[in-house]
């Protein structure tokens, strides 16, 4: 079942950058701010650093089994039928965040591009290329990222670029007011997006990975070209919008690109930049959806992934239009429950894993002794 | 198979579009909106371009704009209920301007700008005035020269002002309602007049002879308190509040002349630093304004090839910006206890602790804030002569 596909370090970097900044580039601004006001850039470089601790933790995991999936090292630790429950509940879970990026970009493209065009046709449309990407197989994701991350950069620089004349220091000032624990508090969404949500990875690494030493260290690179990313986002917004409209716009990032006017030439580019976000989240639903399809073939020992990806494809569409009723209960939802379930996917479930196997070796090694 | 595929894909070629289309010939775009209030009513006029007269073959010589008004509860609902007038959607993205009734200055503005904050067609870079002893509408409804847009002639006129006079201050919906909800500031807006005969101002007739009978002028600057119009300014204040809050680009002013008579100082250059401090509980201002200028015309016998006129000349800008400088803040601090210049944030910035002490009653603490202003100017050059003619004018 697929194991022959591999993929290199650099096209797994790719894909770690992708998936990192995926929905946080849009969104986290001003979740930040909120909590951070004018230090939410403190915020999010506070966060990237505890978020390595959380990376290290699945490099951990990764390497004492470097030829399997997460779903597949649950079983092995935690026995058949727990294993198979536990992972039932994380594959659960990428799906449900593979509807919900649909709905993030579904919402966006409503709000800012497309009023009246209904979410049903916007999200059929994304999830049509996700459904195609994933039946091509991971090679080709992962290639197709490789590309695309110089689109990416390419754009990525020329809206720094544009925005920098537009920045007012003053709106920086007072640095660090909030003083350490709200800007701690604040972070704690961040990491959730960027890291703790990194677990799926854990579903294409290191089980189809060709060079496992590498592919740890692009692992680590990855996550922190995307926190670098988001950093700087965090901190144009802040100095370009202040921090109340970086806290109440829905997607402070692309209310920057709207300020973009250099000598009353280059301006009303905003369309242009979000095709930044549609690509991050273009990777990071496709992800979560790999995931979704390939953990629940292994879950039920199915011989191949393929013929689950149309009707679970179909199925995360119409999960994308009723999972939340409006834009506020997602806010709300991504604030309380999203939070317990990632961080006890992510986090909790992780080190008790680490914590169950290295008891199970020492009790091997004392009946060895015997 | 593969003929059906490729079948499929060239066939949806030409299904292709898009959900949203609208073309150039279903919309209305507005470049400027007027905000009014009658009888608990919004009254919202929306200055529209008339696209036919536009086109480069030169229309049939008609108005290039015309106005809709609607009232509502809401501006939102006002803005809707222009399409019983208007026989296509108005279209906000290419506002220019937005005018403010004084009326509804005084009663509040807050409550109007939420839709243009919230509405994802509308850019929020488009200039703010209050329109001073008239309806907004009232604005809208005049002919220009020049530009025959009139929305364009406010908003070119409003830049352009700014960059050569000093003595008005543009500022755009962004920055207005940053300055509504910031702590240690509060918003001024200019103020637009209209002068002349109303009635002939908005027909053709007013822009065919030389001198318009009605024209549209940028004049005094409107303080605010909250979001509710408090008082004006006076040109001489509004260069002041232009100096300390940094937008001078280059204006010209007259200083006395050391021993009679009058010049002119051309500013090419202003800096100022607003630097805040707490002594002792009690907060003060620094304000450095360095500026870069020239001699712009003599209207005194000087010997300008002398040092020491030069030095005097300075002197004496320096000494009528500092005052102007002065009675225009404690005019402020006097009359309207109204802290415009952002001293608040100036301190919040530099002393964030005690701000937050001093914040809950800022404005009495500014009503009693020492401030400290410095005023520095430095003459580069004299023009393309040395010396003036007067000094050998017979008598």
């Amino acid at each position: 079942m697929m194991q022959n596909i591999k993929i290199n370090a650099y096209q797994f970097l790719a894909l770690v950058t992708f998936f990192s900044m995926g929905t946080s580039i849009l969104i986290i601004p001003a979740v930040l701010a909120e909590g951070a006001k004018q230090d939410a850039w403190i915020a999010a470089i506070f966060g990237t650093i505890i978020g390595i601790i959380v990376i290290w933790l699945f490099c951990l995991l990764a390497q004492w089994f470097p030829n399997l999936t997460f779903v597949q090292i649950n079983e092995k630790i935690l026995g058949k039928w727990i294993g198979k429950a536990v992972s039932l509940v994380f594959v659960f879970m990428a799906f449900i965040y593979a509807a919900s990026l649909l709905f993030y970009s579904g919402t966006f493209l409503n709000i800012h591009l497309m009023p009246n065009t209904p979410m049903i046709a916007l999200n059929i449309l994304l999830a049509l290329v996700v459904v195609i990407g994933v039946s091509l197989g991971l090679e080709t994701i992962a290639r197709s990222a490789e590309i695309f991350i110089l689109f990416f950069t390419i754009l990525f620089i020329l809206l720094v670029f544009f925005i920098l004349p537009e920045i007012k220091l003053e709106n920086i000032q007072p640095i660090f007011e909030a003083g350490p624990l709200p800007i701690l508090k604040s972070s704690a969404s961040f990491i959730e997006v960027t890291a703790v949500d990194a677990v799926v990875l854990l579903m294409i690494f290191p089980a189809f990975i060709n060079n496992l030493k590498q592919a740890k260290k692009s692992f680590y690179i990855g996550y922190l070209i995307g926190g670098l990313v988001i950093i700087i986002l965090t901190f144009l917004s802040i100095a370009v919008l202040g921090p109340y409209s970086t806290a109440a716009e829905y997607h402070p990032s692309y209310e920057l690109a709207k300020r973009i006017n250099v000598g009353d030439f280059i301006q009303r580019i905003e369309a242009l930049m979000a095709g930044i976000w549609i690509l991050a989240l273009y990777f990071k639903t496709s992800l979560y959806f790999f995931a979704s399809v390939f953990g629940l073939a292994q879950i039920l020992n199915l011989k191949d992934y393929k013929p689950l990806i149309v009707p679970l494809g179909a199925i995360v569409v119409v999960l994308s239009l009723i999972l939340y009723p409006n834009v506020i209960y997602q806010k709300q939802w991504n604030a309380t429950i999203g939070m317990y379930y990632s961080y006890s996917i992510g986090v909790v479930l992780p080190i008790v894993l680490i914590i169950v196997n290295a008891l199970r070796k020492t009790h091997l090694k004392k009946e060895k002794a015997s | 198979m593969k003929k059906y595929i490729f079948g499929l894909l060239f066939f949806s070629l030409f299904l292709s579009g898009c959900w949203d289309r609208r073309e150039l010939n279903q919309l209305a775009i507005a470049v400027a909106f007027g905000f009014d209030k009658v009888d608990d009513e919004y009254l919202v006029s929306a200055q529209v371009v008339v696209p036919s007269e536009m086109s480069v073959n030169g229309g049939t010589g008609k108005s290039q704009v015309t106005l809709f008004t609607a009232r509502g509860e809401t501006v939102y609902e006002a803005f809707r209920k222009m399409t019983k007038e208007s026989p296509r959607k108005i279209y906000p993205g290419h506002l220019q301007m937005l005018v403010i009734g004084e009326e509804l200055a005084e009663e509040g503005i807050g409550k109007s700008l939420d839709v243009l904050s919230r509405d994802p067609e509308i850019r929020p870079d488009f200039y703010v005035v209050i329109a001073k002893e008239s309806a907004a509408t009232d604005i809208l409804n005049v002919t220009t020269t020049i530009e025959s847009v009139p929305a364009n002639k406010m908003f070119k006129s409003l830049k352009v002002s700014e960059e050569a006079w000093a003595g008005t201050k543009s500022i755009n919906l962004d920055e207005l309602l940053t300055d509504l909800i910031s702590e240690g500031k509060e918003a001024a807006v200019t103020g637009i007049r209209l002068i002349g005969d109303p009635k002939i101002g908005s027909s053709k007739q007013n822009v065919e002879s030389i001198k318009p009978a009605a024209t549209l002028q940028y004049d005094h600057l409107a303080v605010f308190k909250g979001d509710k119009l408090v008082g004006w300014l006076n040109e001489n204040e509004t260069v002041a509040y232009s100096y300390i809050s940094n937008t001078v680009k280059s204006t010209a002013r007259p200083i006395s002349c050391p021993n009679e008579g009058v010049a002119t100082i051309e500013v090419i250059k202003s800096k100022a630093e607003v630097k805040g401090d707490v002594k002792n509980g009690k907060p003060e201002i620094n304000i450095n304004v360095q500026v870069k200028g020239n001699v712009g015309s003599v209207q005194c016998e000087i010997n300008l090839n002398d040092l020491e006129t030069i030095a005097e000349l300075e002197k004496s800008f320096e000494k009528k910006g500092e005052e102007n400088g002065k009675r225009t803040i404690e005019s402020l601090q006097k009359n309207y206890n109204v802290d415009i210049f952002g001293f608040g944030e100036a301190i919040h910035r530099s002393n964030p602790k005690e701000w937050h002490k001093l914040k809950n009653n800022w404005d009495e603490e500014f009503s009693e804030l020492t401030t400290n202003i410095k005023v520095d100017l430095t003459i580069l050059r004299t023009g393309t002569t040395d010396r003036t003619f007067l000094e050998k004018v017979q008598e």
